[in-house]
């Protein structure tokens, strides 16, 4: 498309794409396993792509989410307006962010009439972002948007952050225009040496200072082409980005809060840590209730709270449970991509589901290390979701990990 | 009335059974057969009785010992065996009670080759990922109409690798993700590792005190699928310590300090991570320079 380089030809340059040839029908005149083939290709390139090897990725990420909200986004060209699809694709954008980096924070700004509006801080909390989002849905958009005062906006957030984390803005841009009140050259600027890394997903068409941004900031740039291409254009900010260069490496005091759950087997446990107590995360909403044992205590200060990952309150500790740590590792440890092959004589049924393995054409892929068989659905649950091949972790030799 | 129908419920469970030899349990006689014999009697007389729950329930039998895994139930071998059934008996409980006795033997056997399997550690990572694995392509091969409940139950009695905890830990944020319940019975001693993983996917963790009665607790405790569980009462969950464990001196930590590059847990600030040898700033307050005093002229 027209934002890959400029040395390509632009669409309306090259001749007729005849795409019915691609698709062929196989034997009995279907076409669904030949779909389904090609679906799982595509997916296997792109995934095969990823595959960068060793480079520090930025862990702890600080992250504002810029969305449009002038009057270009009640157009209907993504269903039912783009201001509801966005909104919609957000909230499984914030799940699956919070789910991949637990220990990072999020914010989310809008900008309309000409100025910027926040309509949550940076939090590591879930759920309130998700309820702000579906509040959103109600917003009027109107107005012209202004790139300028939202970046400085964000910008004005994430400058005190630490130095050690990953500092981001995503924007969500439907419009061809922005208004902005004074330079934005200067503001790309203060970006720049603020360490901030602004990527833009464009919904119209692609917009020129949007590329500048992007490239001197060095994030990256978008035009969607579809709804689907959209969820995943946005889904590809949830992979933690590879560092920018000069991010400084520091040791961070966190906290390890145990679990206190209802033991009920009598012996009473006559630490504080048990007793009931007010939860410090609902202290101030009118709905408090008095937390019983359940919940998490901070090992620097004592105050309870319901869920982890907070900060806490009253003595700035940043409380995590090791699992939440752990769902980073696997970054640390990515598995090499596996060699696809013809099928072999001996291997009769992939080692990972136990499916037997029935025509002669399809491939097979195989680890590596273990040089065990499996077949690509196999392959692709390993990649995206396992991170952990079968066969290097039933393998004596292979399955005892450097895991430090 | 409704309008949409009703999706079948189709249960899968996939038993991953900890087979190490080397356990002082497993080779007590009792009564005449060993314990080890003993526990995979109850292991299919467990998995006979879920497939009896209802037609379309399925069933998945994984051992593993330190040398491999390996899928007992469906078998991977290309050749069918005779089965023999006792009149009477359904086609798919001789099955299952024939494939899991010959696969265990192959397995005990490719383990014979070598006398110090008692010094490694049990693949229980390994046989877990195989096991969503197979979920995973049940899930995708299953008609619309069927809705897949999966669960996976660990029977083992060996203590905690710290080396598979990658791999554990992968496969409990996977089990999360999938909607997979993982339940655990240990046998011998306690685990760590599956309690977080039981915690993490909404199972049941429990810790049997008499190996006889092996049966019994799957039957009471296990056999009853999750979206029943809330009406009987099982035994309380443990105590889970979520509390991580430094990488200096693997002991467990309240407070400690984390490597902003590889997330790294030390108990005390030092200057250079020692996993990805990066160098830290340490954070000094900035020094004042001390205002030199203008001597008051005195006029």
């Amino acid at each position: 498309m027209a934002d890959e380089d400029e040395t390509k030809e632009y669409r309306w340059e090259s001749g007729y794409e005849k795409t019915w040839e691609a698709i062929k029908e196989d034997d009995d005149g279907l076409l669904e396993s030949n779909v389904a083939d090609l679906v799982a290709r595509a997916k296997r390139k792109r995934a095969a792509l990823k595959d960068t090897g060793a480079i520090q990725l930025g862990m702890m990420r600080h992250l504002f989410v810029v969305v449009d909200a002038s009057a270009c986004m009640f157009l209907q060209d993504l269903k039912p307006t783009r201001f509801l699809c966005v909104l919609k694709l957000l909230e499984v954008f914030v799940h699956e962010f919070f789910d991949l980096n637990p220990i990072s924070q999020l914010g989310i700004l809008t900008t309309k009439m000409k100025r910027s509006e926040q309509i949550t801080v940076l939090a590591g909390n879930q759920k309130k972002h998700i309820e702000a989002l579906q509040q959103l849905k109600d917003l009027s958009c109107e107005g012209e948007p202004s790139l300028q005062n939202s970046l400085e906006r964000a910008m004005n957030g994430l400058k005190n952050m630490p130095a050690y984390s990953s500092r981001e803005i995503l924007v969500l841009f439907g419009s061809l225009t922005t208004c902005d009140p004074g330079d934005i050259q200067k503001t790309i600027k203060s970006l720049k040496d603020n360490n901030i890394r602004v990527s833009i997903i464009g919904l119209a068409a692609e917009v020129r200072i949007c590329q500048e941004i992007a490239k001197k900031t060095g994030g990256t740039y978008n035009v969607l082409i579809d709804d689907h291409h959209l969820k995943e254009l946005i889904l590809n900010q949830v992979q933690p980005p590879a560092v920018a260069g000069s991010m400084e490496a520091s040791l961070v005091k966190m906290g390890f809060p145990g679990a206190s759950p209802i033991v009920n087997d009598g012996t009473s446990d006559s630490s504080a840590d048990h007793a009931p107590a007010y939860c410090l995360c609902h202290i101030e909403s009118e709905t408090s209730s008095l937390m019983g044992p359940n919940g998490y205590n901070c090992p620097q200060c004592g105050s309870r709270y319901c869920e982890l990952p907070v900060e806490c309150k009253q003595c700035g500790l940043t409380l995590v449970s090791a699992p939440h740590l752990a769902r980073s590792y696997h970054h640390l440890f990515p598995i090499k991509p596996f060699i696809e092959r013809a099928q072999v004589r001996e291997t009769t049924h992939c080692f990972a589901c136990a499916k037997l393995f029935v025509e002669a054409e399809t491939n097979v892929y195989e680890c590596e290390n273990c040089n065990q068989i499996v077949c690509l659905d196999c392959d692709l649950f390993i990649r995206e979701t396992l991170h952990t091949c079968p066969g290097c972790a039933s393998d004596p030799v292979t399955a005892q990990m450097k895991t430090n | 009335m409704e309008d949409k129908e009703e999706r079948i419920e189709t249960s899968l469970v996939a038993i991953v059974i900890d087979a190490t030899p080397a356990k002082k349990f497993a080779s007590q006689p009792l009564d005449g057969s060993s314990m080890m014999n003993r526990i995979f009697d109850s292991l299919i007389a467990f998995g006979n009785a879920h497939l009896m729950q209802a037609s379309h329930n399925k069933l998945a039998i994984i051992a593993c010992n330190s040398k491999s895994t390996k899928f007992l139930y469906p078998s991977m071998d290309g050749t069918s065996r005779s089965y023999h059934n006792r009149p009477g008996q359904y086609d798919m409980f001789a099955k299952v009670d024939s494939d899991v006795r010959h696969g265990l033997g192959e397995l005990i056997l490719n383990d014979m080759t070598d006398n110090d399997s008692t010094k490694s550690d049990s693949l229980l990572g390994g046989a877990m990922a195989r096991a969503l694995s197979y979920i995973h392509r049940v899930q995708r091969e299953l008609s619309l109409s069927h809705q897949l409940k999966p669960r996976v139950l660990v029977v083992s009695g060996s203590c905690d690798s710290a080396l598979q905890y990658m791999t554990f830990m992968n496969v409990f944020f996977t089990a999360q993700k999938e909607n997979v319940v993982i339940d655990c019975c240990m046998m011998d001693t306690d685990s760590g590792l599956l309690q977080q993983g039981c915690d993490i996917t909404g199972g049941q963790y429990l810790h049997i005190p008499s190996v006889a009665g092996l049966l019994e607790y799957l039957l009471w405790v296990f056999l009853p699928s999750p979206s029943c569980r809330s009406k009987i009462v099982l035994p309380p969950p443990t105590k889970v310590d979520y509390r991580a464990a430094c990488f200096c001196h693997h002991k467990l930590v309240d407070i400690g300090w984390v490597c902003s590059v590889c997330l790294s847990i030390f108990c005390k600030f030092s200057i250079m991570c020692t996993t990805c040898n990066t160098e830290f700033k340490l954070n000094r307050p900035a020094i004042v320079p001390a205002k030199s005093k203008k001597r008051a002229r005195i006029e």
